[in-house]
């Protein structure tokens, strides 16, 4: 069990330092448009041309044919490691333009193929990663923090402050929230910088993702508080914020690690619904829930499932973090008895 | 199953006379004058499966205001005159003949003997009178009533004698008998006495049965099953037929079936669930293109449609508004040579490339090709050229800065944004194409995508936005629908709503042009009027004009007489001469 | 029954404070009904303006709101906008639809996930408790709009199931046997979704509760003492392990009538969810407001029944209860 955890944690720290260093990882600009390519399939490396096998792979330029591309023969472009492209910031600070595989110029190097507007798709996932993935886990600390802890409180306290906040969390799950987003939308002004954005998604899905887990701990809190152990250490005159804290909020974990799994991929999948509201994140940025609406195009489901590329991510993020918050639970279990 | 399934699909959409579900036709008597369609021919029998957006609101014609609920009613109605949507002219429908006036203020129609509504009722010019004071009644709010409204004063209606009936207009209109079309003839004997109760409003809603609702259209109502579909079976006395004197319509019944967005409706369509789709966008098309060697759809591209799609500035008078971020940037957006820049950095060929997949057409001004009646050809289409937009900006004032950014005249960044609506994945498109066009000049575009309310609320309401992508048109080639949106004191006048007066010298100009034709009776004349307008628009730019999409429609290779056309309803409009091929025929026509 | 008589407040509080609040957003939101028709240039906006008014759309929000209690305390929950027709008969044909479908899936899943979940808990860091559940991780980490595409994307490409709709075009025809098996048909992939999408949750809470349980002393003492396996788990450790299943399936109660809208909008499903997405986006106010008030009742029911159970199973609660009052 150890193993698999070590290896879990090896591929979310692989995972975070794609999405950290994706200036360099990302061998295109992701806004940059090319519209003599849209819709082409990823491009192939080739190792081996009529004078035979080579070590370093290179591609072909792409042509328009009758179906799509074909790759025009006579031109061919090798794929270079560690070359200077387009200049991006290195963690936001340092100025840069060196990446890690390119292809000489003119040639085009697009690993997952490129999207409507000709825009390198693989680098369009990288970056919208950074983006969704960060989002996705601050709305959830956000949403289970206010959850946990309205839950607790209500849980514990029961009587009147239980009735009181679970009337709460009945009536935020009740709500028409499509018109509150239209109505928030109208309130903001028209343009907002990518960061206003970003902290605008997570507080609109913390807000109205809070009263599903606070439901669900407060259930847990009901049977804690009524352990052994609790009335004992009341009984040793420990205060509320202290028995809340030493000894139900242990019996929540769990809840919340499960919960904090599951959300995460939740919200980062909400921000499509968001965008039809003008709330997410604008072009040209790219961001998995932006890139997301195409999982409705039918023209996509069966022409050009490479971009299919973002939810294809979303699931490999989703299961890591499922994974890992299953080794977490285990060890919690084992910890408890 | 699946085979099963299929089996029955394919039985159910052959025509087979033994399970023909429809009432017979009535023979045609002598008594009835029945339009003849000289070229149509077809046989009877068959069901007609088609998608829809979504379900219909309502079968009432006059409260109907929403698309699909248009569509439906529209087959079970009939209008005096009709515009013959292949051709683009009006033709007689109910009224067999008419004649004008000298002076282009009355008409006189004969309307048709004999005929019958779809539940066996006489029609005559009973039915016509109180069909128009239904439209003309205030208390009802029909939207039709704004056509028959010229100057403020409304058209007034008498009848002659049993077949015939007299329009009054205020004034001479224009092409007046092209109002007819879209205005149904409802049953007297059915409406008067919920009209009388004030209850009009809530008849022919969907719980309505169809023994309450009687037309004149090709089709009446069988059922209806909420949120799934509608069944309209033939109009047993429909007042057309064809080259061998049979009554049309051929098809024992047409099925909506609410199936949802245009991605569904194809889904739907390859399964073989329904038979035809009315508009398509350009990549399902090329979709069942690719396929078409194995299913044999009939695939038509009818040529540019008659909507333009344009990117708005707003030039709004805002002194009483706290919008003065939007007041700072009208400077730039009210200077004639910002918006020529603009134009001239648009590329418009990858607009019509990778937004319409090359089925479509660019546009400089707001009558596309697609419009052969009305079309000036001698708009000049001036190429993309950064080069002549980076000249006009300097020669207005404008600069550049050390990163490459468009400074105006006072030295501040220009940087603005673009809403659009979120639900138009091509106009979204077109956003982000054209914000990376301006970034070549220097600009800073935002893409706002907005939902649709959201939107309209700003441009018409609130003016709380720079500039945004919208599209209009596409009901009818002439000018007179057109009006409000060109006069300046026109409701659809969207750069500058509520003007009192025009605000420029080339508005008052366009505003005169305008009423000029809506009077003219002659078309020449009024080709050359409008053509004016047209040079006006396309030199000053209250819309940046960008382009229109082809009409795509698709349907079942057993379809016949399936003949799209460029004016809504493309696929609908010659419902009575659909007809459902037998396998033979359709082999014989691959 | 102080409990019972401080729950009915609460409900009726609940009602009050959603139907406030759901008047609030809408008058927030921007753009009304009619404003579809500003873009038809033919028609004016004095017509739109008194079309407004005989909706009552231009009258001040407490005007509005106060008629819509009034008439709501006669069960007359007003008029839609679209469909010129009372709100209720219009909520409740497609409601019947959503309940029909939700009904379906959670039996399904809960008749799954309990037995499977247990199972697996017995079965104890075997292989086949390993293996399942890793797929569940995999699956409960999918977000529903990605589960709801991939199922569509087979069904359509291997054209298995037919999709859309709740029944196929000549439904009239068919006996009561074989429209019931057509219906069944067409609910198959929302079903099969919904299950999917719900069932990797509770088949992992009930086994981490079941486990946890396991290992408690009284559990092995049962054992010493030689009861059987089987009225072990049933007498003795499913009603302890019960609660947090018990929070899920008052939610999943309470999520009757609103928790499939997504996979009815894709799935092409007759149900309450499009309706109601629909009607929001065209502003059709007291539609909306009527189907927002329907699921607050079923919401409230769920979380009634939820509670009850949750106070029957663990006793420990109702005795904390007695001790404070």
């Amino acid at each position: 069990m150890n193993r698999k955890a070590s290896i879990l944690i090896l591929a979310l720290a692989a995972l975070h330092l794609a999405l950290l260093f994706t200036g360099f990882l990302a061998p295109c600009d992701p806004i940059a448009q090319d519209r003599d390519l849209p819709y082409a399939p990823p491009t192939r490396l080739h190792f081996r041309d009529t004078s035979g096998w080579h070590l370093r792979p290179f591609v072909y330029a792409l042509q328009p044919g009758p179906d799509g591309y074909i790759e025009d023969r006579s031109q061919s472009f090798l794929v270079r490691l560690m070359v200077r492209g387009n200049k991006y910031k290195l963690l936001g600070l340092v100025p840069l333009d060196w990446h890690l595989i390119g292809v000489d110029q003119p040639g085009k190097i697009a690993l997952l193929g490129t999207d409507e507007f000709g825009r390198d798709e693989f680098s369009r996932v990288l970056y919208g990663g950074q983006i969704s993935v960060a989002a996705g886990i601050l709305a959830t600390l956000v949403a289970l923090t206010a959850g946990a802890t309205f839950g607790v409180v209500a849980g514990y306290y029961g009587w009147i402050v239980d009735e009181a906040l679970m009337g709460a969390t009945e009536l935020f799950l009740c709500l028409p929230w499509l018109y509150f987003l239209l109505g928030v939308r109208a309130f903001l002004p028209l343009h907002l910088s990518a960061t206003r954005t970003f902290f605008l998604l997570t507080a609109v899905i913390g807000l109205i993702g809070w009263a599903r887990p606070a439901r669900l701990v407060r259930g847990i809190v009901l049977t804690a508080r009524t352990r052994n152990y609790v009335l004992a250490a009341k009984g040793f005159g420990g205060s509320d914020s202290y028995v809340m804290r030493r000894h139900i909020l242990p019996e929540v974990m769990s809840v919340l690690v499960a919960q904090a799994a599951l959300l995460v991929p939740r919200y980062i999948a909400a921000e499509v619904t968001l965008s039809f509201f003008g709330l997410g994140v604008n072009e040209p940025t790219a961001s998995w829930g932006n890139m997301l609406s195409v999982l409705q195009r039918y023209s996509v489901l069966v022409s050009y499932q490479w971009l299919l590329a973002p939810a294809v991510a979303l699931v490999i993020t989703s299961v890591i973090y499922g994974l890992l918050a299953d080794a977490l639970l285990s060890r919690l279990e084992f910890q408890s008895t | 199953m699946k085979f099963t399934v299929r089996l029955a699909l394919l039985v159910c959409l052959i025509a087979v006379p033994c399970l023909a579900s429809g009432p017979s036709p009535e023979k045609p008597n002598p008594g009835e004058e029945l339009f003849r369609a000289d070229q149509t021919s077809g046989h009877y029998g068959g069901n007609l499966s088609i998608g829809g957006r979504a379900e219909p609101k309502t079968f009432n014609p006059v409260i109907a205001t929403d698309a699909v609920s248009r569509e439906i009613t529209g087959r079970m109605m009939a209008d005096l005159i009709e515009i013959n949507r292949a051709s683009q002219q009006t033709e007689p429908a109910l009224a067999k003949s008419w004649k004008i006036s000298p002076d282009g203020r009355t008409f006189t129609l004969q309307l048709r003997k004999g005929i019958r509504f779809s539940d066996g009722q006489p029609f005559d010019a009973d039915d016509v009178v109180f069909s128009f004071g239904l439209y003309l009644d205030k208390n009802v709010d029909a939207p039709q009533r704004d056509l028959l409204v010229i100057d403020g004063k409304p058209l007034t209606v008498t009848k002659v004698d049993r077949y015939t009936v007299r329009f009054s207009l205020p004034r001479p209109y224009a092409s007046a008998e092209r109002l007819f079309d879209g205005l149904a003839m409802l049953p007297k004997h059915l409406l008067e006495k919920p009209y009388r109760e004030g209850k009009f409003v809530e008849t022919w809603s969907l719980n309505a049965s169809p023994a309450e609702i009687a037309g004149l259209g090709p089709f009446r109502l069988k059922q209806f099953v909420p949120g799934q579909r509608v069944v309209l079976e033939r109009n047993p006395y429909y007042w057309k037929m064809d080259s061998k004197n049979q009554r049309l319509p051929y098809l024992d019944e047409i099925t909506f079936l609410f199936v949802g967005t245009e991605d569904a409706q194809v889904m739907r369509f390859e399964a073989g669930e329904t038979s035809m789709i009315s508009r398509l966008g350009s990549e399902n098309y090329n979709l069942l293109a690719h396929e078409r060697d194995r299913t044999h759809a009939q695939l038509v591209d009818m040529g540019p449609s008659l909507e333009y799609n344009f990117l708005l500035f707003t030039q709004n008078d805002l002194s009483d508004k706290k919008l003065d971020g939007i007041a700072r940037k009208q400077k730039w957006f009210r200077e004639l040579k910002f918006r020529q820049a603009v134009s001239a950095a648009i590329d418009r060929d990858s607009i019509v490339r990778m937004v319409y997949g090359t089925r479509g057409v660019a546009l400089w001004g707001n009558v596309g090709p697609g419009n052969k009646l009305w079309l000036n050809n001698a708009i000049p289409h001036p190429q993309r050229s950064l080069e002549n937009a980076r000249n006009l900006l300097k020669s207005a004032g404008f600069s550049w800065n050390q990163s490459g950014n468009l400074l105006d005249p006072a030295g501040a960044e220009v940087e603005f944004s673009i809403i659009t609506s979120s639900s138009n994945a091509q106009r979204m498109k077109m956003a982000t194409l054209l914000q990376d066009d301006l970034s070549h000049l220097g600009m800073q575009v935002h893409v706002v995508p907005l939902e649709f309310r959201a939107l309209i609320d700003r441009v018409f309401q609130s003016f709380d936005y720079d500039a945004a992508i919208m599209g209009l048109g596409g009901g009818d080639a002439d000018p007179n629908p057109e009006m409000n949106v060109w006069i300046s004191s026109g409701t659809s006048h969207l750069w500058h709503l509520h003007e009192t007066e025009p605000a420029t010298a080339w508005e008052r100009e366009v505003d005169e042009l305008m009423q000029q034709q809506m009077i003219t009776l002659d078309y020449g004349k009024r080709k050359q009027l409008y053509d004016r307008v047209q040079e006006l628009i396309a030199e000053q730019l209250p819309f940046i004009f960008l382009a229109t999409p082809n009409i795509l429609a698709a349907a079942d290779p057993r379809v016949g007489n399936f003949h799209p056309a460029s004016l809504d309803p493309y696929t609908l409009w010659n419902a009575d001469e659909l007809y459902i091929r037998t396998p033979m025929e359709s082999a014989g026509v691959r | 029954m102080k409990y019972l008589a401080l729950r009915l407040i609460r409900a009726v509080l609940l009602l009050l404070g959603v139907s406030v609040l759901c008047f609030l957003f809408t008058e927030m939101a921007p753009g009304s009904f009619f404003d579809e028709m500003r873009l038809n240039p033919q028609v004016s906006p004095d017509t739109i303006a008194s079309l407004r008014s005989r909706y009552g759309l231009d009258q001040p929000l407490v005007v509005r709101y106060g008629r819509w209690v009034h008439s709501a305390l006669r069960a007359d929950f007003g008029y839609s906008i679209a469909y010129n027709s009372p709100v209720a008969p219009l909520l409740w044909t497609r409601a019947k639809n959503t309940l029909l479908l939700n009904t379906a899936a959670m039996v399904l899943t809960w008749l799954i996930s309990v037995p499977l979940g247990v199972w697996i808990a017995t079965l104890r860091r075997s292989a086949w408790d390993r293996a399942i559940d890793g797929l569940n991780s995999i699956l409960i980490s999918l977000p529903e709009i990605v589960v709801a595409v991939a199922v569509l994307a087979i069904v359509v490409r291997w054209r298995v199931l037919p999709v859309g709709g709740m029944s196929s075009v000549d439904q009239d025809a068919l006996s009561h046997w074989a429209r019931a098996r057509e219906i069944a048909t067409r609910m198959l992939l929302p079903v099969m979704i919904l299950t999917l999408v719900e069932a990797g949750i509770i088949v992992r809470h009930v086994r981490a509760a079941v486990l946890e349980i396991l290992d408690a002393p009284f559990v092995q003492a049962g054992r010493a003492l030689g009861i059987s396996n089987v009225r072990l788990m049933l007498r003795h450790v499913l009603p302890v392990a019960a609660n947090p299943i018990i929070s899920l399936f008052g939610l999943s109660l309470a999520g009757l009538l609103s928790g499939s809208l997504l996979i009815e909008a894709i799935c092409g499903w007759p149900g309450l969810g499009p309706l109601i997405l629909d009607a929001t986006l065209a502003r059709d106010l007291y539609l909306v407001i009527g189907g927002i008030m329907l699921s607050t009742l079923f919401m409230l029911g769920g979380n009634l029944i939820a509670d009850a159970m949750l106070l029957a199973c663990d006793p420990r609660i109702r005795t904390g209860r007695a001790d404070e009052s």
